[in-house]
């Protein structure tokens, strides 16, 4: 099979992921969306090792995951923070960065 | 023991006897202070003396100039200036006389001043004002002349403004500050302007390289000319001469001894001092040379008339003593150096004195100054009197008083060089008229005539007080917390030290002529020929001129006291009813009945001098108006309106406008900031791909 | 062992030792370390030999290596009194705020950590000897002003201290540029890069390009002054800030300005300076006048002190612009002077607005001197020191920088920039007079003030008193740096004239002209430290270039080092990389003779 394929498909998820984010209004979701922005990229890079046979874009693949694992966990914390904090989650409302 | 270690010795205890004075003063507040102030500067003048006598043992004219430092003051960019005196015959007189005079005028102090709160700051001050004269009168380069200058300054200030709850006392204590700091400028000026030329600030290497660097060879002599004359604007704000003089009267405002020693015997002497010291620069500059003399000689006509006509006891011989040091300045100013410096110790005796009875007078009218209150003191206070007698005496004069030889000295010298130098002469003979009308005049209305209730009441043994005092020109009641003249007052014929004081001072008044009777007697004119030996002309007048000059000095004097006496001794009863009625109003104004009459016929001429020519409201007008108001609209205009409002404001403007448009973007909204990341990293892969 | 970096840190380290201590013991640790840094530099100032115009306790290292910037510092002429005065100014304020409420409040430690990072801030920008490292410390300076002003200040305090950061912030932000465009710019092709001011300062900047440079940096420095018209933040900053706080930045920090023309305007841009120096002339000129006249009108007893400081500032400025010894040694004494007398000014502001009602309305005050005699003595002498009466050093300060506009730029300028001591007398008569004498004020209630405070103002009477009687230390440790700094741009001006000053400047020491300040001293093996760079090259005589007036052999701050110098640039490398060149071996020897030196 060749790598057009694979990044064909990591370019489609890429893209969800990032209309995902740009368009969802729960954060849970749009954190969803970020995962998989992530995952898309993870997909690209292993699909450059290959194309290549180096080893470096596994090893950058696996970094991105322990990334994206400890993002989830940070992320998820402040979700849960905020369902305590306010009645409805929404992202929208969140705007005390506002300039 | 060498006479320059004298002299530090001399230097060192004033300021010894105002440092304990100033760290003691909870300790010392009675008589001690008084004692330590006195102790402190009476030793000054023993060692003065054994300075001098130092000095005498030495023979050879080179080694009576003799310079000694103590450490490196500052040394920078090539010039050396060292903490360092000069010993000369010239500064061992100041040294004399100020030391000397200071000692009798801290003795009357410790009477005179007795009472008031501030007794021992009184002290603290008077000694540090002896040390600051010292410090003028040994430096032995410009920039410690230059301080000394400027610690009179201080001094003075500080003294003038002793009572300082009184508004009057402050603001004339900040006029002769101000005035005086503009008088140290031109001296730095000068200084600067000078040492230009010489590389050096040292007084005896810069005479020594005088000619050659200034001489009328060198093309040298414009930078000199204008450099003396800076330095003579120093020497004019100190010593009171016109323009800078209006500091002078207002500076009555201090107590009596300090007008005394400060405003008459010392400090306003050293413009004619420094003069002097500059010799050998002054005689290569004649233009400044000529500035000075007719300074001079304005300032003596001047301040002349003005003391015919004012009131305050005070403000009249501090006018006089504009007038006479008018003559010294004149005199050095001319290379009559000796008589000159005759003059000056002569006028420190015999002022010195004058003022101490006035003080005296003063205090038996409870602090009242003016001679529209005063009549009829002569069986009340026959030791006043008599002090008065012998001042005026020598102010005129008459001989054979002091001030005859000294002063006709001066004008003699002037007269001998020819040429229209005899109109300077003649002026200095009107000058001599004058003062002998109004020092008459206000011993004649002061002491002649029907007594006054104070004086009434001294005679049956009472001191007069006040019920509460007013101060004479505001009218507001005085604080005697700090206020003159504090609950009590003394007078010469109670307190024993003031009578002291003033008796040594009556003697050397008396018989100070006797340091120089021209071709006869002249130890001061040979003991200052080191110093001066080196100018061409000794300016001792001929025979002749001398001759002349005595005698009609003479004549002079007895005509103006005769005029005075016509006028003001004993008048004869008032005329007109509107006269009566003034008399019968206020006794003291007996006096002025024949006065009054001149005084409505040239009623703008009087009206002239009493507001002393108008030099305050000119300066006023000239100088302190256009600066407050350039400061007011600094101030409440350009700063407000440029500064702040465009300079800052438009800078803010500026910043608040360009933050506007970045805060737009800062919408809050995530999706915002994600969308603007996604579009940014698309344009970064765009723009790389398109690169390559 | 005296080493700058101790110094330095110092006060940081206390700061921060504060924050560990109790809330009420915060104000004893400043104190002790404030005091410490005392005795540390007061240590300095005696190892220092005023002899040589060398650069002393050299430290030099590694920082930025990929862009060239080090973090090297130095003793000089110029600034060794002045770090003494930041010293004792932040011991001096540190006390004073001691006895404060805000010394005793809940936030006692951070006042102190703020104080703490200020006082190394300022050290550090006298110090450096590198550009950036400069720039670094003299931004950093501006930050605990900031949070000091917003914690504790007063009135209208935040649009206030905004004002002053944006103030100072741009000029600052042009100042890193004209810094890195130095950097860039007198780095030859091929050669690293180098912020060291020796290093480009032999390197020489190109001349077109010293315009604009030399007007951003003095952008920078007249804001901070402030000079006029760049006072606009003066008024509204001063009211804000607390006073002690306020003595520290009026006393200390304008003066860091000062040096910074001295340290690096002057001897890496002498054309820049030559073209514009009339330009600051004049503005220092206005300032003085302005400044003098509006302190003389204004009520207010802490603007009348504001207002001194920009005219005092004039003087300064003109000083070290008159690109003469007098007249820089002129200003760095008066740096020094000034800083101390404004400490007492401000405490005095401060003992006599309690005394009226916590009012700084000169109207309101007035009459205390009689129930407080010791205080009215010691302010009496400040005002003196304020307005330079003869006999302070002060005085002695104007004089120098007198001599030095009337031989250097004009005559006129001497003449007129006098009228400000004029007016000084003036202004500083009146704050003493209205606030001490005359009658009792409205809201005035005589009393003295307490021991403590006493105490405090004791200290700058008695520095006052000491500089007067004996200024010769302080000038004789500023003149041969001060000749170095200004000679580059004096010899653009007027070569003649120029080494005619060094010659003068070298007439009380034991070598002639420029060579004198130029030429490394037998070195001075005295054990324990050697100044880095002793063994520098022999002396070389000036030679210059009759076409463009230029010294042939660029010069730097401090020319002893000049071999020294060149090999620092590889010595910064102490990874061991090595410029394969025949001078290698020499080099080597010279860098582990540094580096010996400064571990």
């Amino acid at each position: 099979m060749s790598s057009g394929w694979f990044l064909a498909v990591s370019a489609l998820v890429f893209g969800i992921g990032a209309i995902g984010v740009l368009t969802r209004r729960n954060p849970l979701l749009v954190l969803v969306s970020l995962e998989l922005m992530l995952n898309a990229g993870n997909l690209a890079l292993i699909t450059f090792a290959r194309m290549h046979n180096a080893a470096e874009g596994h090893i950058f693949a696996m970094v991105v995951m322990v990334v994206a694992a400890a993002e989830v966990a940070i992320g998820l914390g402040i979700v849960v923070a905020l369902y305590r904090n306010r009645v409805a989650v929404d992202v929208d409302e969140l705007r005390e960065l506002r300039g | 023991m060498s006479p320059t270690d004298a002299a530090w010795i001399v230097l060192i205890l004033p300021l010894l006897g105002a440092v304990i004075l100033g760290l003691g003063f909870r300790v010392w507040t009675g008589r001690v202070a008084g004692l330590i102030g006195t102790a402190s500067v009476g030793l000054a003048f023993v060692f003065s003396l054994v300075s001098l006598f130092s000095l005498l043992g030495r023979d050879g004219e080179g080694e009576r100039q003799i310079a000694s430092s103590l450490y490196d003051y500052a040394t920078v960019a090539g010039v050396d200036v060292k903490m360092e005196i000069l010993v000369d015959p010239l500064s061992l007189i100041m040294l004399l006389v100020v030391t000397g005079v200071s000692t009798l005028i801290h003795l009357y102090s410790i009477a005179y001043m007795k009472g008031d709160a501030g007794y021992t700051r009184f002290f603290a001050y008077l000694n540090f004002f002896v040390f600051s004269m010292l410090v003028l009168v040994l430096a032995g380069n410009f920039v410690l002349l230059i301080v000394g200058w400027g610690f009179v300054g201080a001094a003075s200030y500080m003294l003038i403004s002793f009572w300082f709850r009184r508004g009057t006392a402050t603001s004339a204590g900040i006029k002769a500050f101000v005035i005086n700091v503009v008088g140290d400028i031109g001296m730095m000026l000068g200084v600067i302007l000078l040492l230009r030329h010489t590389g050096t600030v040292d007084l005896l290497e810069t005479f020594a390289i005088a000619e050659p660097t200034f001489g009328p060879e060198s093309g040298n002599t414009g930078a000199l000319t204008a450099g003396l004359l800076l330095i003579m604007v120093g020497a004019f704000a100190k010593s009171a001469q016109l323009p800078l003089h209006t500091w002078l009267p207002d500076a009555m405002e201090g107590p009596t001894p300090v007008s005394s020693l400060i405003h008459a015997a010392t400090m306003v002497t050293a413009g004619v001092y420094l003069i002097a010291r500059l010799h050998p620069l002054m005689e290569l500059a004649p233009t400044a040379q000529l500035v000075g003399m007719i300074i001079g000689a304005l300032t003596l006509l001047v301040a002349g008339t003005i003391a015919l006509v004012q009131t305050d006891l005070k403000r009249v011989i501090a006018y006089s003593t504009m007038s006479q040091i008018g003559y010294m300045i004149m005199g050095v100013s001319a290379s009559v150096y000796v008589a000159a410096m005759f003059h000056l110790v002569t006028h420190a005796f015999f002022k010195a004195l004058l003022f101490m009875a006035a003080g005296s007078l003063i205090s038996a009218m409870a602090g009242e100054q003016s001679m529209d209150k005063m009549r009829g003191f002569k069986k009340a206070m026959p030791f006043t009197y008599g002090a008065f007698i012998i001042g005026g005496l020598a102010l005129a004069g008459i001989p054979p008083f002091s001030g005859f030889f000294s002063k006709d000295e001066i004008l003699a010298g002037v007269a001998d060089q020819g040429g229209w130098y005899w109109l300077l002469w003649a002026v200095g003979y009107i000058g001599a008229f004058l003062t002998a009308v109004y020092t008459w005049r206000m011993i004649f209305r002061a002491f002649w005539g029907t007594p006054v209730p104070e004086a009434v009441e001294l005679e049956g043994g009472h001191l007069h007080h006040a019920a509460e005092h007013r101060n004479p020109k505001t009218g507001e009641i005085e604080d005697t917390e700090v206020g003159f003249p504090g609950p009590e007052h003394h007078i010469a014929e109670r307190a024993r030290p003031m009578k002291i004081a003033m008796s040594l001072l009556a003697l050397l008044a008396t018989v100070g002529g006797l340091l120089g009777i021209p071709h006869v007697l002249m130890p001061l004119e040979h003991f200052l020929e080191p110093v001066f030996h080196h100018d061409a002309p000794q300016h001792v007048a001929g025979g002749g001129v001398t001759i002349l000059g005595l005698v009609l000095g003479t004549v002079v004097g007895i005509a103006g006291i005769f005029v005075a006496y016509r006028l003001w001794a004993v008048p004869p009863a008032p005329k007109d009813e509107a006269a009566r009625q003034r008399v019968a109003d206020n006794p003291a104004l007996e006096a002025t009945t024949i006065s009054a009459g001149y005084q409505a016929r040239f009623a703008g001429l009087h009206r002239f001098f009493l507001n002393k020519w108008y030099f305050d409201e000119l300066i006023d007008l000239l100088i302190v108006r256009p600066v407050r108001a350039v400061g007011r609209v600094s101030r409440d205009g350009f700063e407000r309106i440029v500064i702040s409002g465009t300079l800052v404001g438009g800078t803010a403007g500026t910043v608040r406008g360009a933050s506007a448009l970045v805060r737009r973007m800062q919408s809050g909204y995530l999706r915002s900031y994600a969308a603007v990341t996604l579009v940014g990293a698309a344009a970064v892969l765009i723009y790389v791909l398109i690169q390559s | 062992m005296l080493h700058l970096s101790i110094l330095l840190w110092l006060p940081l380290a206390v700061g921060l030792l504060g924050l560990l201590a109790p809330k009420r013991a915060a104000r004893w640790v400043a104190l002790v370390g404030g005091l410490l840094a005392v005795a540390l530099s007061v240590a300095f100032v005696l190892d220092f030999d005023s002899g040589s115009g060398l650069l002393q306790h050299v430290t030099s290292d590694a920082w930025i290596e990929a862009f060239g910037v080090r973090y090297d510092l130095a003793l000089t002429g110029l600034n060794v009194w002045l770090i003494l005065l930041t010293t004792v100014g932040f011991a001096f304020a540190t006390g004073w705020l001691a006895t404060t409420d805000d010394g005793r409040g809940d936030r006692a430690r951070q006042l102190f950590l703020h104080f703490g990072i200020a006082q190394t801030a300022v050290i550090g920008a006298l110090l450096s000897q590198d550009v950036i490292l400069f720039i670094a410390f003299f931004d950093l300076m501006l930050i605990p002003f900031f949070f000091l002003t917003v914690m504790f200040g007063n009135g209208d305090r935040v649009p206030a201290v905004i004002k002053m950061v944006v103030y100072t912030l741009v000029g600052s932000l042009l100042m890193l540029v004209a810094a890195v465009a130095i950097g860039v710019l007198s780095t030859p092709d091929g050669q690293p890069i180098s912020f060291s001011i020796q290093t480009i300062a032999e390197r020489g900047v190109p001349e077109g390009s010293q315009g604009w440079l030399f007007a951003c940096f003095a952008a920078a420095f007249l804001v901070k002054m402030p000079s006029f018209p760049f006072h606009g933040w003066l008024a509204d900053g001063y009211k804000a800030m607390p006073l002690p706080v306020l003595a520290v930045f009026s006393g200390v920090l304008s003066k860091v300005a000062a040096y910074g023309f001295l340290l690096i305007a002057l001897p890496l841009l002498p054309e820049g300076v030559a073209d514009l120096r009339w330009v600051v002339l004049i503005m220092a000129v206005i300032s003085i006048l302005y400044g003098s006249l509006i302190a003389l009108t204004t009520t207010n007893a802490r603007l009348v002190l504001a207002y001194s400081s920009v005219a005092q500032l004039g003087f300064i400025t003109l000083g070290v612009f008159s690109l003469r010894t007098d007249g820089a040694t002129g200003a760095l004494l008066q740096s020094v002077n000034h800083g101390v007398a404004v400490f007492g000014a401000f405490l005095a502001v401060a003992i006599l607005s309690q005394r009226a009602g916590g009012s700084e309305d000169l109207r309101d005050m007035g009459g205390i001197a009689t129930k407080a005699p010791i205080f009215a003595v010691f302010f009496v002498i400040v005002t003196y020191a304020v307005l330079a009466l003869p006999g302070t050093a002060n005085f002695l300060g104007e004089i120098l920088i007198l001599r030095g506009l009337w031989e250097g730029p004009s005559v006129a300028l001497a003449v007129v920039a006098s009228l400000g001591i004029a007016l000084a007398a003036v202004y500083a008569l009146r704050l003493f007079i209205l606030s001490s004498h005359n009658r009792v004020g409205p809201q005035a209630e005589p009393r003295e003030a307490s021991k403590a405070q006493l105490a405090l103002l004791a200290v700058p009477v008695v520095l006052i008193i000491a500089l007067a009687i004996h200024p010769q230390q302080t000038i004789r440790a500023a003149d041969a740096a001060a000749t170095q700094a200004v000679y580059p741009a004096a010899a653009v001006v007027d070569p003649v004239a120029a080494e005619q000053m060094a010659q003068e400047a070298a007439r009380y020491r034991n070598c002639t002209g420029w060579s004198c300040f130029r030429s490394a001293p037998p070195a001075a093996s005295d054990g324990a430290e050697v100044p880095g760079g002793t063994g520098g090259v022999p002396p070389e005589d000036i030679a210059i270039d009759p076409s463009t007036g230029q010294p042939v052999a660029p010069q730097g701050a401090a020319p002893d080092q000049g071999a020294a110098g060149e090999g620092e640039e590889i010595v910064i490398d102490e990874n061991g990389e090595v410029v394969g060149d025949d001078e290698e071996m020499v080099i080597e020897e010279d860098a582990q003779t540094i580096e010996g030196t400064n571990r």
